[in-house]
């Protein structure tokens, strides 16, 4: 080999080398994994208030009047922003399939509350509007809408799919404590 | 032998004065918002100097006087409550807003007098290159204070990223540092905001205007006496004030006009009052993007889920439509507007915005298509429904375009004139 051709493998050499070491760093830049907050919602646990002067204390049936919704965590398990839950009590003549009616109590049913575009925090709104005359669940951010009473289906706007259920049901002291996980997968998904 | 004399000695001065300080400069208002834009960057800097000596890059927990907060948030409250911390808190923003409005306003000076043409195309991409960067300077920058509006609106900008068919959950976790929020993610924001923005930013300014002092400015079409003297040297002499000493006391002073307008806007308007927004918390307000987002806001309303669709295992959903195809389109369509416009061009004059009213009537028809966008992110507080926006949003820029192109046909019939390339 002339002096010309060993130069020149070596810089290939160097070239391939230096890329290949570098994929282990690159791989670094998806940064540090979560520590904490990754437990979800097990059958027993207590939805606790996420919110408010209330924060951290037990939901109980009485915590809320037909059409009202609350914002709650699974005790203990509020690291995990996708555990955020809307508890709503609905009239419980009108609830209906898609909603795993096995997971609703006295009108009382738990959906996520993490909107399934872009997953900002859905809220309730009792306010009629000309897609849902009904109380509805809407998302502040890019107004998607949601029908509480089906399943939490898409009314309108740009939501991909609906919330997912988390099954409920009240334990011997009235509070409202979680039946299961949820029914599909939290959030934005691709 | 004077001090200044000692310097022009040793650093050839003279050479220096002869080739540049003479450089001549176009008279014209609308050839300052370059230079605003530059001044707003200017004072960026100084403004981030001044705050990156108290921030706390850090999402960890801290316990302030009795409160639990993140350590990012509690560091932007300290310095709101020091002596002038706020008013350079709100002149940081507002420099970032007048400096993408200055250049935007740039971008359609040399849109509409067709300052794009050969040779000058570099400089088109490169001045869309700055404004999309200062743009995702301004969004690493939105989430520093890391209150209840800059953690909903980073969510909302990791989960776009995720979108990105095939590669979305690498891309966002690469960009973001893990699945936002991730400890990691505040960090990374800081080092985008404050070392890869304003030295890429700075950058490429210098280039810009490197390109600009070896092309030369075009000629504003308004100087009719000085066109004849460039057209009797050949079209080779450029006219305008030399650089030194009219034109940098123009600078000066617009400088200082840039400075009092910052100032008072934040004096007078609170812009991102932090400490009013609160910390993050579980429920999301009533957010909205800043103005120069709002159109692609405006997108994402209107793209209903049912028309996401699946490409080679990939599921292409509204977010992705909403938030990279439609603008992803526009930009392209922007960016090739030197190669798109096939009319013969002049190397040194600035044509006048009525000469072609083809270019006028797709140029208003894109703001209007960005103003109809940008509606729709207001389709609550209008009352409009979707169905009803989309008429709007697709009608508006159709009617405008033929409206601006049958009036600027019938005016360059009239007057005659302005049909010639320049006036």
């Amino acid at each position: 080999m002339d002096r010309r051709g060993f130069a020149n493998l070596s810089l290939k050499t160097g070239i391939v080398a230096a890329i290949a070491a570098a994929i282990p760093g690159i791989a670094t830049l998806r940064g540090r994994a979560k520590t904490a907050g990754s437990k979800s919602p097990e059958p027993g646990d207590r939805l606790v208030f996420a919110l408010g002067q209330n924060a951290g204390q037990p939901v109980t049936e009485g915590s809320f009047t037909q059409n009202e919704a609350v914002l709650a965590f699974p005790e203990g398990k509020s690291d995990n922003h996708d555990n955020l839950v809307l508890v709503c009590r609905l009239n419980p003549a009108l609830l209906a399939a898609p909603t795993s009616l096995d997971g609703v109590v006295r009108g009382v049913v738990a959906y996520s509350a993490i909107c399934t575009h872009l997953g900002c925090t859905v809220r309730f709104s009792e306010e009629p509007m000309d897609m849902a005359p009904f109380p509805h669940i809407h998302c502040p951010c890019h107004a998607a809408l949601f029908d509480p009473h089906r399943g939490a289906v898409v009314l309108g706007g740009p939501a991909p799919r609906p919330l997912p259920q988390l099954p409920v049901r009240l334990n011997e002291r009235g509070e409202v404590v979680a039946d299961g996980n949820f029914a599909a997968p939290v959030g934005v998904v691709t | 032998m004077g001090l200044a004399e000692w310097f022009v000695e040793r650093l050839a001065l003279d050479r220096f004065r002869a080739k540049y300080l003479g450089k001549p400069f176009p008279v014209h208002t609308t050839f300052f918002l370059g230079e605003i834009a530059l001044f707003c960057f200017a004072l960026l800097v100084v403004t981030g100097l001044y705050l990156a000596l108290f921030y706390e890059p850090s999402a960890e927990n801290v316990n302030v006087g009795g409160s639990v907060m993140p350590a990012a948030f509690a560091s932007t409250v300290l310095i709101d409550s020091h002596p002038f911390g706020l008013l350079m808190r709100r002149m940081h923003h507002w420099a970032a807003h007048l400096m993408i409005a200055a250049i935007v306003l740039h971008l359609l000076r040399v849109f509409f007098t067709a300052a794009y043409r050969k040779p000058r195309e570099l400089n088109w991409v490169l001045g869309l290159v700055l404004l999309a960067g200062t743009i995702m300077a301004s969004f690493a920058g939105y989430l520093l204070p890391y209150d209840q509006f800059s953690v909903t609106a980073t969510a909302i900008g990791y989960g776009i990223a995720r979108s990105v068919p095939w590669i979305g959950g690498a891309v966002a976790d690469v960009l973001f540092a893990g699945r936002f929020p991730s400890p990691s993610t505040v960090p990374r924001f800081f080092a985008y905001h404050v070392v890869y923005a304003p030295l890429i930013l700075s950058a490429l300014i210098g280039l810009h205007l490197l390109i600009v002092l070896k092309q030369k400015h075009t000629e504003p079409s308004s100087s009719a006496g000085h066109s004849a003297s460039a057209d009797a040297s050949g079209g080779r002499l450029i006219s305008g004030i030399p650089f030194w000493p009219q034109q940098s006391a123009l600078m000066a002073v617009l400088f200082l006009l840039v400075f009092a307008a910052a100032a008072a806007l934040s004096a007078f308007l609170p812009v991102h009052p932090s400490g009013y927004y609160g910390p993050p918390g579980p429920a999301t307000p009533e957010v909205k993007p800043d103005w120069y987002l709002l159109w692609v806001y405006g997108a994402l309303r209107l793209i209903p889920g049912d028309l996401s669709f699946r490409l080679f295992g990939a599921t292409i959903g509204s977010e992705a439509i909403g938030a990279m195809l439609v603008p992803g389109a526009i930009a392209l369509a922007i960016l090739l507007v030197p190669w798109l416009d096939r009319a013969p061009s002049s190397l040194y004059f600035a044509e006048h915005p009525l000469a072609s009213p083809a270019r006028l009537a797709m140029g208003l028809a894109g703001l209007t298509l960005f103003a109809a966008l940008s509606v729709a992110g207001f389709s609550d507080e209008l009352k409009l429904s979707v169905p009803v926006l989309w008429v709007v949003t697709l009608l508006s820029p159709l009617v405008v375009w033929w409206a601006t192109y049958s009036l600027a046909s019938r005016r360059r019939r009239a007057s005659g004139t302005l049909g010639l390339g320049r006036n």
